[in-house]
């Protein structure tokens, strides 16, 4: 057992920390929320050169063979300061996978754009119904010699940015409803693919996709054909971590803030954080950070050593939604009318905490994975 | 970061299944589970004396005083593992094994250390102690307390009252906090731990049942009770201090006991949902009762990991402060769920008498239920545990 981080996590931690604070203040945050982008090109690209894309890519793939864990490191400081734009969308839905189920030729013709920041990624899962569930993918794919793929998809990440898209598809029916499902890789830019975008609260970019007769070729699937249901599977479990891992960091940024306004806020000559009533808010919400990042952490390191577990992942997936809407409201609460206002920070981060929740699967949906690991 | 057991580790969570399968009753999960009266005390000393056969009952202590010089992660998984199994006896009335043998390895006397290790190493019932802090006016203001002990030659005289004495009824000794010194600015100064003899004269114990009819708490008076100057522990007047080093040693374990019995309610409850038949479908069909179970599960892993991360702080040298309180109020809430979820599920079947035939799973949900607000208060209440998290780790101002 051991809790304590690497020299190489802190000083990635530290690093990522002093880059965000310099090149991603909140001022840019809001002005990225009205960029019609939504990401700054240029802070992408110091991101590349710092290695950030690459982080956990093999050297041959122009990577630096990070862990799972020091790329939750990353994301934590991510969410921490929030990072408008595709990392989580390009890192975590797509290049995880490519890495593990890529033939040798996609894996060398793509990880190396993305790790120089070239290309960026995403993925089309959800369908109009609005579910995780295998049995609603029904966006169909008609195999000729090449596919033809028809139907929609909604909530896709950065589509308007995106090089890529990887496509969750239905090649076939079989018994189960898994059977039959097939990722493709396809080109975003595709003359019959339409985007249109949902406004979001949280300002980040998620669009309604829709593929009117769009031609993939064979050679562009992830993985087996008719398999990809166990590509979504690897996805969403990283994903739900690696989102945890945002949703750590954010939360850690709301307690420090409100932590911090109430030592300094005077009311009845005192300071409000010296009323039980405060301090016994604040001291939930110590816990319940402490909770998510230990479970988070605890998530990650069965996924770097190549064992994931399912129940520990649901279980902080659940908890950190969960835990992040209260903590938001607490602390805006806490902060009384100032934190109601557009120019508090602290409203940033609760206008992302239901992008945040459904982002690989929401509360219920992982506490329904946590009963059957339970095995009921 | 590394999340697994070790090897050893491993090796005696097995050990202490087989041992738990081959001592206790088939199904010896009861209401003992949430708060820690077995009702039966010559079953639980005789347990006592079999944990100590196996080497385990102090097994973080050094060989020279009986132990196995076991890591303290060694100590946490024993102690979730006892916790898990509802093995009684671990404890040594509620003192001995936890601070009372700890502190006098740091803080005691070479005679005492003589004296007293060995009677709590070996399971013997002349080494079961309780603890006296509280008192009618000294409950979270425990530095308020006015029990005085006053020299007399070899000798101090002891007068005053103490109250919510856990096991006292059973203890061989108490550890007793004191007043030495009235006359003082900083009412925490001026206090001192004494060992006192419960046969000594002048000691009055009565019980105090609590509100479901158990005795487990007593109040204890000393009325003109003399102790030896010798049982006098650490230095007289820096009691307060050497308080701070036991409570460590006991709130580390809070987390641990915490988890052990809440993960063994939580594997009985999925059983029970999967067994029981409501309108021709299992319980465990019910999403309503798949979600509570699953926030259960939540709060299982963390406060495991809460555990096992305090005791590695401590592994590493540090005396973690706000972690305790943390552990606390987390130890308290995963009962809290367990005891009123778990009533939810169990549905009519809730209100019955724990002891009785239509108890389910043995009562132990009942026995949570009604055991959950004492274990609440037991040894800092939330209301202080997140004061002290205010204070100590988020710089908050004092607020008492």
């Amino acid at each position: 057992m051991d809790f304590s981080f690497t020299e190489e996590q802190e000083m990635l931690r530290t690093m990522a920390r002093d880059f965000l604070v310099t090149e991603c203040p909140k001022s840019k945050v809001r002005e990225l929320d009205k960029d019609e982008k939504g990401y700054d090109s240029q802070m992408w690209r110091k991101m590349a050169e710092l290695g950030w894309m690459g982080l956990v890519f093999p050297e041959e793939y122009g990577g630096t063979g990070a862990s799972f864990v020091d790329l939750v490191v990353l994301i934590e400081e991510m969410g921490r300061n929030i990072l408008p734009g595709p990392f989580f969308s390009t890192i975590a839905l797509c290049a995880l996978a490519i890495l593990e189920f890529g033939t040798n030729e996609q894996k060398s013709k793509f990880l190396p754009q993305i790790a120089k920041g070239e290309t960026i990624w995403t993925l089309a899962l959800m369908e109009p119904t609005a579910s995780y569930e295998t049995s609603e993918i029904n966006l169909s794919a008609r195999s000729d010699d090449d596919y033809v793929l028809e139907g929609e998809k909604i909530f896709v990440p950065d589509a308007h940015i995106a090089n890529y898209i990887l496509v969750v598809a239905r090649t076939g029916k079989g018994k189960a409803p898994q059977a039959g499902i097939t990722v493709f890789i396809v080109d975003a830019k595709s003359p019959t693919l339409k985007i249109e975008k949902i406004p979001t609260m949280a300002g980040d970019r998620q669009f309604q996709v829709i593929f009117n007769k769009v031609k993939v070729s064979k050679n562009d699937i992830l993985g087996v054909a008719g398999e990809g249901w166990e590509v979504i599977n690897f996805i969403l479990q990283r994903a739900a971590v690696l989102k945890c891992a945002e949703i750590s960091g954010a939360c850690q940024a709301v307690l420090d803030m409100t932590s911090a306004y109430a030592r300094e806020r005077v009311q009845f000559d005192r300071p409000i954080g010296s009323f039980q009533a405060v301090q016994q808010k604040l001291a939930d919400m110590l816990i319940d950070v402490e909770a998510i990042q230990y479970l988070v952490y605890q998530a990650a390191c069965g996924i770097s050593e190549g064992e994931p577990s399912r129940l520990q992942i649901s279980v902080a997936k659940a908890k950190a939604s969960e835990a992040y809407e209260k903590i938001c409201i607490d602390g805006i609460t806490a902060h009384g009318a100032i934190g109601f206002t557009f120019d508090h920070d602290i409203g940033l981060y609760y206008r992302r905490v239901k992008a945040a929740e459904f982002a690989a699967g929401d509360v219920d949906l992982h506490r329904g994975k946590i009963a059957a690991e339970l095995g009921l | 970061m590394d999340f697994k057991l070790s090897e050893r580790e491993k090796t005696l969570i097995d050990e202490i299944a087989r041992f738990a399968k081959k001592e206790l009753p088939e199904d010896f999960v009861g209401t003992h589970l949430i708060d820690q009266e077995y009702r039966d005390f010559e079953f639980e000393i005789s347990m006592s004396k079999k944990l100590a056969q196996k080497g385990w009952l102090v097994m973080s202590w050094p060989k020279e005083y009986g132990g196995q010089g076991a890591s303290l992660m060694e100590q946490t998984v024993y102690e979730m593992e006892i916790s898990y199994w509802g093995i009684p006896g671990a404890w040594m009335g509620i003192s001995g094994t936890q601070w009372v043998g700890p502190c006098l390895m740091m803080f005691g006397t070479e005679e005492q250390r003589n004296k007293y290790l060995p009677l709590i190493a070996s399971g013997e019932q002349d080494g079961v102690w309780c603890t006296g802090y509280s008192e009618p006016n000294a409950g979270s203001d425990l530095a308020n307390l006015q029990t005085r002990a006053v020299r007399d030659g070899d000798y101090y005289i002891i007068n005053g009252q103490k109250v919510w004495t856990s096991k006292a009824q059973h203890s061989r000794w108490c550890w007793l906090l004191v007043r030495t010194d009235p006359a003082v600015t900083k009412k925490h100064r001026g206090l001192s731990l004494f060992i006192v003899d419960m046969k000594s004269p002048g000691v009055v114990v009565n019980p105090i049942l609590n509100y479901y009819g158990r005795h487990h708490f007593n109040e204890v008076f000393f009325d003109n009770v003399r102790v030896p100057a010798s049982n006098l522990v650490g230095e007289e007047n820096r009691g307060w201090y050497h308080l701070m080093q036991a409570l460590a040693f006991e709130r580390r374990s809070v987390a641990p006991l915490a988890y052990g019995s809440s993960k063994r309610l939580l594997e009985n409850l999925v059983k029970y949902a999967k067994d029981t038949q409501r309108e021709g479908k299992s319980l465990s069909q019910i999403p309503a009762i798949r979600h509570k179970l699953a926030e259960m599960a939540i709060d299982v892993e963390i406060v495991k990991l809460f555990a096992y991360q305090f005791t590695w702080r401590v592994s590493q040298g540090a005396i973690p402060v706000y972690e305790s309180s943390r552990n606390k109020i987390m130890g308290d809430d995963v009962l809290r769920r367990m005891a009123i979820s778990g009533a939810e599920i169990l549905g009519v079947y809730s209100q019955v008498d724990p002891d009785s035939k239509w108890a389910r799973l043995n009562g132990a949900i009942q026995g949570a239920y009604l055991g959950f607000p004492g274990a609440m208060i037991a040894a800092g209440t939330a209301e202080v545990e997140r004061s002290i998290i205010a204070q100590f780790k988020l710089g908050l101002p004092k607020s008492y």
